[in-house]
């Protein structure tokens, strides 16, 4: 979950006669997780779908709502400014073809609020923006900037890119500075070209990876130009108003944008006006309370929601900045939210047959139980393993198995195959313990069939024991099939992981389904194990047909 | 005098014998030997010479990492390359391994960055003392008083971290008898009092009149050790049976699957960051698998282009993978009812109620705290007009059947809305923990208007729920793969 840390001297100064307790508190009701907080700073993790709560300004503008401190529902955007456009060059369409832009006017930056702004167009890029991916986001210095602005791809140019003294081309800032090298490869490194945004006097952000030295962005800032360039046309526009509406919470005018492209003229952000629906019934009854139109109402402004009641529905306006809302059903969890989940009663749900546990499980669990009684512990162990120890450690071929493609840990490369090596490594753990020392596993192995996947249950059981031998083991297996009433066979069998003359193979109606005998001493010691030791594997997909067909 | 204690002081003879040659000469069992010998002991007519030694074995969090390496080292090598920030080493082996890495001087801490020191590539290269002597004292416990000889600091510290465990035993060195015991051996008859029942006696009635041998009641014995089900495996038949009583049915389904069932079938954008190979197992073989069902591909299709407004691939949603979450498993019975209801027209008494049990897969760094495979269960109710109060009210039932608390707090995931996160409380674990997240299935999931039919799902950990029940519990990872110790340690 996204981490956002914003400073708590600034956001009490946002949420004003609000007691930072009481917020801290609302803003848990809210589905925010409080990580941590003293006077010096607030650490939240904040679900994903919320990037309006990525930063102090959100976050105060959802508690003041909540609390009916605020009243601000809507969020416009002052018309533009004919003489400021930006035009699009086509080029861009294979590489990044989409930017909407907007003008702060205003702005008195304190140095928290500054950073706040910051670090939330950070996260967003990188949430939202999947790594700058979909969503990039550049703010500039507007009175540095020399109209009119292009945005298209570009050769190898120079600029100043920001906090560096000298040129650089473009090449060298993809090659050379940190960002160049975490970003540079969603513009393929510049092999089509170098996707810029530019004013009069050069470039103005090397996209979307640098802006320019010349519109830095600093505290004494009054006049922002915010770029926001991204693969999709309805969420550059989103993050416009997104943006948009925290600028305009800190009291600042924000205008919109001419965007030529070839010749289409559209202003940015393009009108987000969306409202929605749902019936006050469906409201009380996923609350389990009579709500009347009014108290309705009142949980939707709550949520920052302006509401109406209209032919027995209330009907919402989306607000800019909710990026979340797909439709009614989101809509009805914020009346929840508000609502508060502490509140909504428990009503039970009327059973209309009878349940049950599956026969599967059912006679697994008769089978452990049987396995216990002849003395094995049921061990539960990783699904996980690599070729050395499902393979070589048993001294057996490589068969078809299926692998993993990306293990973040070295250790495992695929699906066990067998159960006795994961049996084995458990005695490895506590050699000491008293002999004899008995496990069975009941799970699954995992191997492939031509391209398909199989996935099977294996019952397996190992004794490391001084006095074992064969007939042990022999015994054991005849103990199981009789309980079982099957009638199985006995067929002299030799196999790398059992020495020669002590193994044999588990026969019924002619199909070989499990394995006993001796364990190889090269295995006991690949294990580490010291003592002699005895094992069984049944394939109970075979021993049972039905079980197979989960 | 017992005939037992006869054997016993005739096998001893008049030297100092050892426990192991006693039992052998006199053709006893050691639990009878010693039974023996404690009587002889108490009325002066043996003297037992015993001594201290001292026993090691590794503890399994110690045999653990013999097996492959200290947290430190593990932290070492992350840092090798380029320092880390501190605040980035957060998990319990990070911080492990920092703790023991400075302590050695492994490691320093310059603002706020870990840097390895030159004794800490040092060890790198050459492992850590700590590391090699636990190797040797794994295979050869015996050599733990040279070890301590030679590595003493890196033992002590063994000790402390408690990877190694020593034991001190008294154990008898000799046995002798004393000259009181010589002068009653002369001459002296066994069998006025009976020691081990048997058929003869019992069915001939030999036992009348006669006295039976008392045994000492304080003298020890090893307990024997009971083979158990696995303690997570009890938990899951109980909490099958909880569901059972509340009226759900058992499902299961498949691990392997296409991106499709785990991921688009539940509206996660073919971008969401929980797709990521960084967190989900995908397959190189099987590396994909077709997805045959055209139009329910198609209806998933165009709800992903409406809601997420980017393009969708079926490529995408047809790689294999490892399922990170059991709504693969209830999804498919979901789509499965609703067809039947929808489109043939075949009647369902609703509600439905469904529960799946089985193992989940998170791509993860594993070491002997973190495992990549864990269990969940989910759990469906198909019905009308199903609401978050229903939600809430099955949850708070079934972990009320195991003594536990729960409240929920709105959270966020795609397949569901309203959605809800779910904490517990036991007393045994004292604090609110969160165990799983639930909601309402969104009707683009469903294909479904919610008016029509509603479906309420939730996902939760089964070893959280073992650990609320279980105290000496203390995380998810020290149940799987555990030594027979472990086994033995437990408790009803």
């Amino acid at each position: 979950m996204p981490t956002v840390t914003i400073n708590t001297k600034y956001f009490s100064n946002l949420i004003g006669s609000v007691e930072i307790k009481k917020a801290i508190d609302q803003i848990s009701k809210l589905g925010v997780e409080v990580a941590g907080f003293d006077d010096n700073e607030i650490t939240l993790e904040i679900t994903p779908n919320r990037p309006d709560l990525f930063c102090a300004v959100g976050l105060a503008r959802s508690v003041k709502n909540f609390m009916h401190k605020s009243k601000k529902f809507r969020y416009a955007i002052e018309k533009t400014d004919p003489e400021l456009s930006i035009t699009v060059d086509n080029k861009v369409n294979e590489i990044r073809p989409y930017i909407s832009a907007i003008i702060v006017k205003g702005m008195a930056f304190s140095e928290h609020a500054l950073s706040d702004v910051i670090n939330f167009t950070e996260k967003i890029c990188e949430i939202h923006g999947r790594g700058r991916k979909r969503i990039a986001i550049g703010l500039h210095d507007m009175n540095k900037i020399r109209q009119p602005l292009y945005y298209g791809l570009y050769t190898d140019e120079k600029f100043v890119p920001l906090n560096e003294d000298k040129e650089m081309r473009y090449s060298e800032v993809i090659k050379n500075t940190e960002k160049g090298v975490k970003y540079g490869n969603i513009i393929q490194n510049g092999r089509r070209g170098y996707p810029a945004l530019k004013d009069q006097e050069g470039t103005l952000a090397l996209i979307p990876i640098l802006n320019s030295n010349r519109t830095k962005v600093t505290h004494k800032t009054k006049d922002l130009l915010v770029d926001i360039t991204g693969t999709s046309k309805y969420l550059t526009n989103k993050i416009a108003w997104l943006i948009a509406s925290v600028f305009a919470d800190l009291g600042c005018k924000v205008y919109g944008v001419n965007i030529k492209s070839g010749a289409v003229e559209e202003v940015s952000p393009m009108p987000d006006d969306r409202e929605i629906s749902v019936p006050l019934s469906d409201i009380s009854h996923e609350l389990g309370v009579d709500l009347s139109f009014n108290s309705a109402i009142s949980l939707a402004n709550k949520m920052g929601y302006y509401g109406v009641y209209l032919n027995e529905e209330i009907k919402v306006h989306v607000p800019e900045y909710r990026l979340d809302i797909i439709d009614w059903q989101d809509i009805l969890e914020d009346f929840a939210i508000a609502y508060g989940y502490d509140y909504i009663s428990a009503v039970n749900v009327p059973s209309s047959a009878k349940g049950s546990i599956s026969e599967k499980n059912t006679f697994f669990s008769k089978l452990s139980e049987l396995m216990v009684g002849l003395g094995f512990t049921e061990a539960l162990n990783t699904y996980f393993t690599d070729e050395e120890s499902n393979f070589k450690k048993m001294r057996t071929e490589e068969i078809d198995h299926v692998q993993l493609l990306n293990p973040k840990a070295s250790t495992i490369t695929m699906m066990r195959t067998s159960l006795i090596p994961s049996l084995l490594r458990d005695f490895g753990l506590s050699s000491n313990e008293k002999m004899p020392q008995r496990f069975f596993e009941l799970d699954m192995v995992f191997s492939i069939d031509g391209r398909k996947p199989i996935e099977e249950y294996n019952l397996g059981a190992v004794s490391i024991d001084p006095k074992s031998n064969f007939n042990n083991i022999k015994a054991v297996v005849e103990s199981l099939a009789y309980a079982l009433d099957k009638n199985i066979k006995f067929k002299k069998f030799d196999h790398p992981s059992f020495i020669e003359g002590r193994c044999a193979r588990i026969i019924l109606n002619d199909e070989a389904v499990g394995i006993f005998g001796e364990l190889h001493p090269e295995v006991l010691q690949n294990f580490r194990i010291e003592e002699p030791g005895v094992a069984f594997e049944i394939s109970l997909a075979r021993l049972y047909s039905d079980i197979s067909q989960l | 005098m017992h005939k037992y204690e006869i054997a016993i002081l005739k096998a001893i003879g008049s030297d100092s014998i050892t426990l192991e040659e006693l039992v052998r000469k006199s053709g006893l069992g050691k639990d009878e030997a010693m039974w023996a010998l404690e009587g002889l002991s108490k009325n002066g007519l043996v003297r037992i010479n015993r001594k201290t030694v001292e026993n090691i074995e590794l503890s399994e969090e110690g045999a653990r990492y013999a097996m492959e390496s200290m947290p430190e080292e593990v932290l070492l090598n992350k840092i090798s390359k380029k320092p880390l920030a501190i605040k980035n080493l957060e998990s319990d082996e990070d911080r492990i391994g920092i703790i023991w890495a400075k302590k050695q001087s492994l490691a320093i801490i310059q603002n706020g960055m870990l840097v390895i020191t030159e004794k800490g590539k040092e060890t790198l290269r050459n492992r850590s003392v700590q590391y090699r002597v636990l190797v040797s004292l794994k295979d050869d416990p015996k050599s733990y008083p040279e070890q301590k000889a030679e590595n003493k600091e890196a033992v002590d510290m063994l000790k402390d971290r408690k990877l190694i465990v020593i034991n001190t035993k008294n154990v008898i060195e000799g046995i002798e008898v004393t000259k009181k015991g010589f002068e009653e051996t002369k001459g002296l008859k066994s069998d006025s009092e009976i020691d081990a029942l048997n058929k003869n006696i019992i069915t001939n009635g030999l036992w009348k009149g006669k006295k039976f041998k008392a045994y000492d009641v304080q003298v020890p014995v090893e307990r024997e050790y009971v083979p158990i089900r696995h303690p997570l495996r009890q938990m899951m038949d109980e909490l099958r049976r909880a569901y059972v009583g509340m009226g759900f049915v058992e499902i299961d389904g498949p691990i392997i699957e296409p991106a499709f069932r785990v991921f688009d079938t539940l509206f996660m954008p073919q971008d969401h960051p929980a797709r990521d190979m960084q967190d989900t197992f995908y397959l190189k073989e099987p590396h994909s698998i077709k997805i045959d069902d055209q139009e329910y591909v198609e209806r998933i299709k165009e709800a992903h282009v409406m809601a997420w407004k980017q393009d969708w691939s079926r490529e995408l949603a047809e790689q294999a993978l490892l399922r990170t979450h059991m709504t693969n498993v209830s999804g498919r019975y979901v789509h499965n009812i609703i067809e039947d209801i929808l489109k043939h027209r075949k009647s369902h008494d609703l509600p439905i109620k469904l529960f799946s049990i089985g193992r989940v897969f998170r791509n993860e760094n594993i070491d002997y705290k973190h495992l990549a495979d864990f269990y969940q269960t989910d759990g469906v109710i198909i019905g009308k007009k199903l609401t978050l109060s229903n939600l809430f009210s099955t949850l708070t039932d079934i972990y009320a059947s195991m003594n536990v608390e729960v409240k929920f707090k709105p959270s966020y995931f795609p397949f569901v809305e309203p959605g809800a996160e779910v904490y517990a409380y036991s007393k045994n674990v004292n604090e609110w923990i969160e165990v799983g997240g639930a909601g309402v299935m969104r009707s683009q999931v469903t294909g479904v208007e919610r008016k029509d039919i509603s479906v309420l799902a939730w996902g939760l950990g089964v070893e959280r729920m073992l650990m609320m029940k279980d105290k000496t519990l203390n995380s998810i990872s020290e149940m799987y793969n555990c030594g027979i110790r472990w086994s033995r340690e437990r408790r009803l």
